[in-house]
């Protein structure tokens, strides 16, 4: 009988030490860190090359959205550096197809919150605050929260509105 | 419910959220393949003002346009006729631009008519489809073998239209609609001795008369008058105006009134000059605007004689004292205003009918004041477009018409008692220019698809919506989705390539180009500064400001005789036939073009709160008779043709008339029209009124129970019980 509370004791607390992994790890299918359907480094980018970010996020200083670069932007570029590589001819084929690249959506606010990318850069806010050390992540995953509390300890260490017509617009 | 369905639909629900948690949540983000031009800055959206192209009311928009896709349609504040609201039928014209069922590029006919059997051609080859039809009729010296059927356009495409005609040498050009107010022209004309049509100063008036005028869901421009009748109620710090409806049947208009007089069908011009009579009689007219019109009150009272209280009351179907208190309230308010429209206009005896609510507007002094009525800006039109219309018909029928360029859907806007479709069958070459394969692109032999009004160049003069004349612009706010064309580059292109004196007559290389040349004479001094005054007309959507207005008042006219309504006469014998069938313009779809827009399917009619059908009211008094329930599948059998559709027990309309509202019943038209609900218009059979225009509302049904499975699917049930736990009845 007291093998039997055990094991279940046992069980239980291996199922919860396994559900507590899951939520933290950002493993593959967590939507913290999902697997992108072509191998790019910021790392390598933002990183080692120092490229800025708003080199390829270029609308993010005038529009709601930051933007990805157009396949022809990436291309561009590679046409030229290492051609060779394999994620780049993987690049190349995408182009051949005419198919753009599906990415996967990390950062990800619900339709009810207004988050306008263009103020927060002109309030001079570092793209790392919200996003974290991009330049540091081989593959993106989410740092933050992006919960409404998040967003309000920010806006108050700011001094800047918080009135619910601010976001919810 | 079940005890045990719940649980297993509880435990299908958690097990479908625990199956949808496993997979991963994140979107899409996909990226341009190529970036687009500068101006086109994801995210940030440009506001394009244009003009709304459902209805001839024309109303200003605004289109809110992000990634070069237009995304939101709002009226346009700056636009007098609108200003600034839109009704649900501009909002949706963004599912024109985006229906999925949209013809993308010319199409030739392969199979049999009606089959939807086509093959896709490129513009070079429909064009010279399309030319050497027109060459082979100039060369056989048959140019009257083409006929050219549109709806009532206005602005410049209007003159292209008949100067494309009328440099081919053929009289068939027909503007025909259903719901067009050509009898209300011809009224005016007969009545004040000028066309056009009425301008209401509803804001202004105290005390509203209308007699089967439903100007907050169809009429001549339902958003101004809906807002203007708003402001007639709540605009005023001390005045509420009073609203009296006349009409059998409860219209959205009618439930905003504070008195509903359900007068027997065809009998509202007795009426109105009941009323005439009263007003005359108890020295309650407007002394000064009577002789202002040439009228003698005495001379007056002895012509209206036979319409003395006892006879209208019997008339009409109403009590004696109502109609003397509405008479009496009518003539000791002032400002006051009577209005006519589609209802009244369409029995046998509508012209006088409509006339005689002329008069009454005489008598009071109504004409030319504010709160009354002036002539509008901008309302010519074709006065009997039908007859025109039965002529082609005739044409047709005999084989003379050889080539038929057709835009619009008559196949399923003009009732068969006319003819016209059977007679259409007989030409042997018929050109669609419709957006999705409708009832008469079926039938055609050639589709040159149109752009959507999102796409187009085009100018629009608002039908009756304000005193000043109105320009409005109509510009392309995405560029064109598919291979299409706008109709006016079409006749141009045609007229450039058939030479001669047709591309002498209509020089211009594109609608853009007709446009700008219509823009250029609007009144601006330098010829320098038109490319500024047409940047800023584009900004603003039109010129409002034009301070141009009809400066001819109305005065009766002195060759016109007193409006004398002839007792109204229906088709059917009433033994067999006992109800009288009125059809009315939906407000959702108007005459059937707007039914192809899922938005608008799925918008529930305001009284009945159907929604993706047709249905028939009924009275609930006759519906007991009839053992008719709400909700049942009932035949609806006219001395015309039969039709089956769901009834709706109504008691907002007289026992004796039953009502169908327009608009479904399409053979084709896309997925979300095609097949559904019924077109009444099958139904009507062809009763000349006054002065041989159409009297529509004049056919006789009869209504027999079939079953109870009727598949109505209303958004609540109009008397409060359910026959089961699901919406569908």
């Amino acid at each position: 009988m007291s093998w039997l509370i055990a094991g279940l004791f046992c069980m239980v607390a291996a199922l919860i030490a396994g559900m507590v992994l899951m939520y933290i790890l950002p493993l593959d299918f967590s939507e913290r860190s999902p697997v992108q359907p072509l191998i790019f480094s910021h790392k390598l980018h933002a990183g080692a090359n120092g490229i800025p970010c708003l080199y390829c996020h270029h609308h993010a200083d005038k529009s709601p959205v930051a933007g990805i670069p157009a396949l022809a932007d990436c291309r561009a570029c590679h046409l030229y550096i290492s051609p060779e590589a394999p994620e780049i001819k993987k690049l190349m084929g995408y182009w051949d197809r005419q198919e753009p690249i599906a990415w996967a959506r990390v950062n990800n606010l619900p339709d009810h919150a207004y988050f306008p990318h263009m103020m927060h850069i002109r309030a001079k806010i570092d793209c790392s605050i919200c996003h974290g050390q991009v330049a540091a992540m081989e593959r993106i995953s989410r740092t933050a929260s992006l919960k409404m509390g998040w967003c309000l300890d920010c806006h108050r260490q700011h001094k800047a509105s918080i009135d619910c017509w601010t976001c919810h617009i | 419910m079940k005890r045990r369905t719940f649980l297993q639909l509880s435990g299908m629900t958690a097990a479908g959220a625990l199956l949808a948690g496993c997979q991963s949540g994140n979107e899409k983000l996909i990226p341009y393949l190529v970036p687009p031009d500068e101006g086109v800055t994801p995210g940030r959206a440009t506001y394009y003002a244009s003009s709304c192209g459902s209805c001839p009311a024309g109303c200003g928009i605004l289109v809110r346009v992000s990634e070069g896709r237009a995304k939101k349609i709002e009226g346009n504040p700056d636009h007098p006729v609108n200003r600034g609201r839109l009704c649900a039928r501009g909002q949706a014209i963004l599912q024109e631009l985006y229906h999925p069922d949209r013809v993308q590029q010319p199409l030739k006919r392969s199979g049999p008519r009606r089959s939807g059997e086509f093959q896709k051609i490129t513009w070079a080859e429909g064009l010279s489809l399309l030319t050497a039809k027109l060459k082979e009729l100039q060369q056989g010296q048959a140019s009257d073998g083409l006929a050219l059927l549109t709806p009532q356009l206005s602005g410049s495409l209007a003159g292209l239209a008949s100067g494309f005609m009328r440099s081919f040498d053929s009289p068939h050009l027909i503007s025909h609609e259903f719901l067009a107010p050509d009898l209300l022209r011809q009224a005016e004309r007969q009545s004040f001795g000028q066309p056009g049509l009425p301008f209401y100063d509803l804001a202004e008036t105290r005390y509203l008369l209308s007699f089967g005028a439903d100007f907050v869901e169809s009429h001549h421009s339902p958003v101004q008058y809906g807002n203007a009748f708003g402001r007639m109620r709540q605009g005023r710090d001390t005045v509420r105006g009073h609203f009296t409806y006349v009409g059998g049947r409860m219209s959205l208009t009618a439930a905003s009134a504070d008195r509903w007089m359900p007068a027997r069908p065809g009998s509202e011009g007795a009426l109105a000059l009941g009323m005439a009579r009263l007003i005359l009689a108890e020295t309650l007219y407007d002394k000064g605007a009577l002789a202002a019109n040439g009228l003698r009150p005495e001379e007056l009272l002895v012509r209206l004689k036979p319409y003395d209280l006892p006879q209208v009351a019997v008339l009409t179907g109403l009590p004696q004292e109502s109609i003397a208190e509405v008479a009496r309230e009518f003539a000791n308010t002032r400002p006051s205003l009577a209005m006519a429209g589609g209802s009244v206009a369409y029995q046998t005896n509508g012209l006088e009918s409509v006339r005689a609510v002329h008069l009454l507007n005489t008598l009071s002094g109504n004409l030319n004041r504010p709160g009354g009525v002036y002539p509008a800006a901008s309302a010519n039109g074709p006065e009997n477009s039908f007859t025109e219309l039965r002529a082609l018909v005739n044409s047709m029928g005999a084989g003379r018409i050889k080539l038929a360029l057709i835009k619009g859907d008559p196949v399923h806007s003009v009732p068969p008692a006319s003819g016209f479709q059977q007679a259409l069958d007989k030409v042997p070459f018929i050109v669609s220019f419709s957006q999705l394969i409708d009832d008469t692109a079926l039938q055609a032999d050639l589709i040159l698809p149109d752009h959507a009004v999102l796409e187009s160049w085009g100018d629009v003069l608002p039908q009756a919506g304000s005193r000043q004349a109105v320009y409005g612009l109509m510009q392309p706010v995405v560029t064109p989705l598919h291979d299409t064309r706008q109709f006016g580059d079409v006749l141009l292109a045609a007229a450039s390539q058939m030479g001669g004196a047709m591309a002498a007559a209509l020089p211009w290389k594109s609608c853009l180009e007709l446009v700008k040349g219509t823009a250029s004479q609007l009144g601006h001094k330098k010829e320098e500064d038109f490319e500024a005054l047409w940047v800023e007309l584009l900004r603003q959507g039109g010129l409002f400001e034009t301070k141009t207005v009809q400066g001819k008042g109305y005065r009766w006219s002195s060759v016109a005789a007193l409006p004398d309504p002839a007792r109204p006469k229906f088709a059917g014998d009433r033994k067999q036939f006992p109800l009288h069938l009125q059809v009315y313009s939906s407000t959702a779809f108007s005459d059937g073009r707007s039914a192809p827009l899922p938005w608008l399917q799925q918008l529930p009619d305001p009284m009945s709160t159907v929604v993706w059908d047709s249905w028939i009211e009924i009275n609930p008094k006759t519906a007991a008779d009839l053992g008719i329930s709400h909700g049942d599948l009932v035949e609806v059998t006219s001395p015309q043709g039969a039709l089956r559709l769901a009834a709706v027990v109504y008691p907002g309309i007289r026992p004796d008339l039953v009502a169908i509202p327009l608009g479904q019943g399409h053979k084709g038209g896309g997925r979300y029209a095609r097949e559904r609900g019924v077109n009444p218009l099958t139904l009507l059979a062809l009763v000349e009124g006054d002065e041989q225009q159409p009297a529509w509302n004049a056919t006789m049904v009869r209504v027999t129970r079939v079953s109870q499975k009727g598949n109505l699917v209303t958004a609540e049930h109009p008397q409060g019980s359910y026959r089961s736990d699901l919406v569908g009845i």
